[in-house]
């Protein structure tokens, strides 16, 4: 190793790290969606909250901080696929940054 | 319910806003599939839903850093979008907002009846927007007035009629925020509106996610639809670049947006 291979690696790991977190931001806003009035983050903490959930309906808390009455079973499966479809897209332009890289 | 987007564009010497509006315009019907209404102060034989005539209100002057020179900017008639705007659901966009995605579909879904951007962040990472996000001696909280989606009812009108108060009477709001900038901003008179309107608690609910925003001294170009790329220089000098999909972004810089407006892919 020498100081300029260093100085090298330090600035591309810094680049890289700067094009992961506009990914980042730009996924925060495609996991988030609309249902049933109110606005939601797909992602394992909301799943985690439904599987709490063993009712026919209960009430949550929006992003917005507004009790919405929801269907757990059927909102379970929409914040799921929202959730994972959304992950590919973002696993899909990872894989072609790490390559770019 | 009608929804529908609301442009205002007035050209200056530099910049055709008029022709920034139309190029958004189709992005707008192409990914939120919604009609677009402009609001300028001249007819124009570009495609519009509908063409709101309104005299350009105030002449500011602004240093736009790209151009390297102190530009007129009419923007003082923005305050005005809840009186004309033809929709019962309306999105208030720049015409530089660049609409890659159908993310703002999210917007228009909210049951909110009035949403704006609170933080904007530089896509490159070179630039602390701390200073942009907040205004004033007291670093108060500023919520961005590129983006706003608000439905007819009486708290979006509030709003909008107290943005026209404080447009009306910037000098004295100016001095009681104490905020340097001399020159009128949308950005400062809605975050004081909405601090008014909402009993200054400084809590607004606001769009969930953060503004990606171009700053003027990078360089934009069009690789195909929906595709852009970034070259910048960064603190060593060297240049790098990031490319964007189907993302929508803030390009702060009108000279290289017009050039891709007059030459889209």
């Amino acid at each position: 190793m020498n100081t300029e291979q260093l100085i090298a690696h330090g600035r591309a790991r810094f680049d890289h790290a700067a094009a992961r977190r506009v990914l980042k931001e730009k996924y925060q806003g495609k996991l988030t969606f609309a249902h049933a009035g109110g606005m939601w983050l797909a992602g394992p903490e909301l799943l985690a909250t439904l599987a709490a959930c063993t009712g026919p309906t209960s009430v949550l808390l929006d992003l917005y901080e507004t009790p919405v009455k929801i269907m757990p079973n059927e909102f379970r499966d929409l914040v799921r696929t929202h959730w994972q479809e959304q992950m590919n897209a973002w696993l899909v332009e990872y894989d072609q940054l790490s390559k770019n890289r | 319910m009608t929804t529908g987007a609301l442009i205002f564009a007035y050209n200056n010497e530099q910049t055709d806003y008029v022709a920034m509006a139309d190029w958004t315009a189709k992005n707008i019907r192409r990914h939120l599939g919604i009609p677009v209404a402009l609001v300028t102060d001249r007819p124009t034989e570009l495609k519009f839903e509908q063409v709101i005539i309104q005299p350009a209100d105030g002449d500011n002057g602004r240093w736009f850093g790209d151009y390297g020179t102190n530009v007129k900017w009419h923007n003082q008639t923005r305050a005005n979008a809840y009186k004309l705007t033809p929709w019962s659901q309306t999105l208030v966009l720049d015409a530089d907002y660049v609409v890659a995605s159908d993310q703002l579909k999210t917007v228009l879904a909210s049951p909110q009846e009035f949403l704006a951007h609170r933080w904007a962040y530089d896509i490159t990472g070179l630039n602390d927007f701390s200073g942009l996000n907040y205004f004033g001696a007291y670093h108060m909280p500023m919520w961005w007035a590129t983006v706003m989606m608000f439905r007819c009812s009486e708290h979006a009108q509030l709003i909008f009629e107290t943005m026209v108060m404080i447009r009306d009477n910037w000098t004295h709001y100016r001095n009681i925020y104490k905020n340097s900038n001399g020159t009128y901003r949308n950005d400062h008179a809605l975050s004081i509106a909405l601090g008014v309107v909402n009993g200054h608690i400084l809590k607004h609910a606001s769009i969930p996610w953060n503004l990606a925003s171009l700053t003027p001294d990078h360089q934009l170009t069009q690789l195909a639809p929906d595709h852009y790329r970034i070259d910048f220089v960064n603190s060593d000098q060297k240049p790098r670049w990031i490319e964007l999909h189907n993302q929508d972004f803030h390009a702060m810089g009108k000279k290289t947006l017009g050039e891709i407006v007059a030459n889209p892919c």
